[in-house]
């Protein structure tokens, strides 16, 4: 923490947390809250402080009644990273760098929310060095968001989403998938499916020098972050318009299977706007 | 084919390195599979490969050192096997008997036989020539052979200052010993070409007979006949008294007694001296059948040549890399 701190971004959920823990978010939990729910008899509730005398007096039995609040309740907050060699590509800044700011952002609101906070990394699996158990205090994600930053992955895949399902709490939680999702449609699709208990906000972390910024003319020869295969590229105005068209084409088909599951994607392209993920809060989540 | 170094041939496998090992100094790309698929570019991709594979190649095979084996191979040429047997003996040096019709004062004989038979020699395209000089012996000048370049050089060389005298025998031994080893190709003929005679003795002349008779040889004699001279046709000629009949004359009378063909010409003049290399012309049209050497050919050079240019290609290629791809 201290000056140099992540811009925070508001968020709401679109469901009633099950938390017991106290928080900012509509609850199912009786408590200390203004939503008023109903009344019971003082004996089921024995909070005196709530006694409701109108309700009392109207009752031809002469019971005593209380009334009922639902308090506001926390609920867990997830990045979910992906850490593939492919997140090791940037222009200017990398992907992986990216990814770190976006963490502390999302730790941060998490926090000023009175939500606890977890990260999980995976690339071919979950990363057990990368994992960072839900916690109010952000100090540890921050920590490892700042690692982050200098952290190269290695060439590997991002196969490790099928089994993030297994580090995350039965509750329903809000995940911040946060990857450039070059991973095989299917594949995709098959992870997002065990993570449905959860509300997902995918993150599409693309970079300009990807398919914009290319050289205009000349030969490359590209290697792949993650699998290292080669390929040789005579770069000219026609391929490059095919690239361009190539990731427009992905970027309508990864928003058209995130929009079956009723979530659509926030793409980030070179920065990241905390105002502009407000804003697909307000838009996208009812609260 | 054959090598200076095989052993370099082992190294040949290297030469598929190129197509094993990846290039190093390529840039990372995020998702390669995203990239469209671009049938020019595979084409330039595989095209380096190859090119550097044929580099490789090209230079293991020049250091190997590449050359055709030098072999023997059997030519047929229409025309004849011709040793010429050329006079050098002081007496050539003399001016022709008829050089002032021809206005040709002060051409000497040897000049006018060597301008005469260079002729001779160029109308001929496809015989085999091999040459002897001589004066108090025999000189090996060439061997029989189609190389024209040497055989006019040799005879260009006989216009020159003449030596000594005429041993007509020597010369005709070592002329009749240029066909030795060579394939008869059926049409043999030596042309001897000197200035009056000289005496052979006996042993000699059985030795010459032997041999042109052995060997089928045609024995042509040019005659460069003296000024004012004897002919050798002259049958009257009847010699002084007790004087032996002169060189030239008995030498005719042996050759005639020679069981190989025999023909006599006389010049007296270079006119009369293309005439009888004409006759001669005429009468040696024969297929001729033998065997030249061919020197073998190194081909490193074009080895290296063609590494150069794929290696320049390359070299091309790595200009138009890109060399401003921002990437982490």
């Amino acid at each position: 923490m201290g000056p140099n701190l992540a811009k925070e971004f508001t968020y709401t959920i679109g469901w009633r947390s099950r938390g017991r823990h106290p928080g900012r978010h509509a609850s199912t939990q009786r408590g200390m809250g203004m939503e008023f729910r109903g009344h019971t008899t003082l004996l089921s509730y024995p909070d005196p402080r709530r006694i409701d005398l109108r309700q009392t007096i109207r009752d031809p039995l002469e019971q005593i009644y209380v009334r009922i609040f639902n308090q506001k309740s926390a609920t867990p907050v997830f990045v979910l990273c992906d850490l593939s060699g492919s997140m090791n590509f940037g222009g200017h800044q990398r992907k992986i760098a990216l990814a770190a700011s976006i963490t502390e952002s999302v730790a941060q609101s998490a926090t000023h929310a009175g939500d606890p906070f977890g990260f999980i990394g995976f690339d071919e699996n979950v990363r057990e060095d990368w994992y960072c158990r839900p916690s109010l205090r952000p100090h540890t994600a921050l920590e490892l968001a700042a690692s982050l930053r200098d952290y190269h992955p290695a060439h590997v895949g991002s196969s490790g989403l099928m089994e993030v399902s297994r580090y995350l709490p039965r509750e329903r939680s809000l995940l911040f998938l946060v990857s450039d999702f070059h991973m095989p449609l299917p594949e995709l699709e098959a992870a997002v499916a065990l993570l449905l208990r959860h509300h997902i906000v995918p993150m599409v972390l693309w970079d300009t020098s990807e398919y914009k910024t290319l050289p205009e003319f000349g030969i490359a020869s590209v290697a792949d972050c993650e699998t290292g295969a080669k390929r040789t590229l005579f770069l000219r105005k026609d391929l490059r318009k095919r690239i361009v068209q190539s990731f427009e084409d992905r970027r309508k088909a990864i928003h058209a299977l995130f929009m079956r599951f009723d979530m659509p994607p926030f793409f980030v392209e070179d920065h990241f706007e905390a105002d502009a993920l407000t804003e697909y809060f307000h838009q996208f989540v009812t609260a | 084919m054959s090598f200076t170094t095989p052993w370099v041939l082992w190294l040949l496998p290297l030469a598929v390195l190129p197509l094993l090992l990846e290039r190093t100094h390529s840039r990372n790309y995020s998702w390669v599979a995203m990239l469209p698929s671009d049938p020019l570019s595979n084409l330039i991709g595989l095209m380096l490969k190859v090119l550097a594979v044929v580099a490789l190649l090209f230079i293991i095979l020049g250091i190997a050192g590449p050359h055709s084996p030098h072999q023997h191979e059997e030519r047929i040429g229409v025309g004849a096997q011709i040793a010429l047997v050329l006079d050098r003996s002081a007496s050539m040096d003399d001016p022709f008997s008829g050089g002032t019709n021809e206005g040709r004062v002060g051409e000497t004989k040897s000049v006018a036989a060597s301008r005469l038979i260079t002729q001779f020699v160029k109308q001929r395209k496809n015989d085999m020539f091999g040459m002897i000089t001589f004066s108090n012996s025999a000189m090996y000048v060439l061997p029989l052979t189609e190389n024209r370049e040497a055989i006019l050089g040799a005879i260009k060389a006989t216009a020159g200052n003449s030596l000594f005298q005429t041993n007509i025998g020597s010369g005709l031994t070592s002329g009749a010993g240029l066909f030795d080893k060579v394939p008869d190709s059926g049409s043999r003929a030596m042309i001897l070409l000197s200035d009056g005679g000289g005496r052979i003795s006996a042993d000699v002349e059985q030795k010459i007979r032997d041999w042109l008779d052995r060997m089928d040889i045609t024995l042509y004699w040019i005659v460069l006949r003296q000024p004012g001279g004897l002919s050798i046709f002259d049958k009257t000629y009847k010699p002084p008294e007790n004087q032996a009949l002169p060189p030239e004359v008995e030498l005719y009378e042996f050759f005639n007694t020679l069981r190989s063909p025999f023909h006599a010409y006389e010049a007296e003049d270079p006119k009369s001296l293309a005439s009888a290399i004409d006759d001669i012309n005429q009468k040696e049209k024969k297929p001729i059948r033998y065997f030249e050497l061919i020197p073998e050919r190194d081909y490193s050079q074009h080895c290296y040549f063609i590494a150069a240019l794929m290696i320049a290609l390359l070299l091309s290629v790595k200009y138009l890399e890109v060399k401003t791809w921002h990437s982490a």
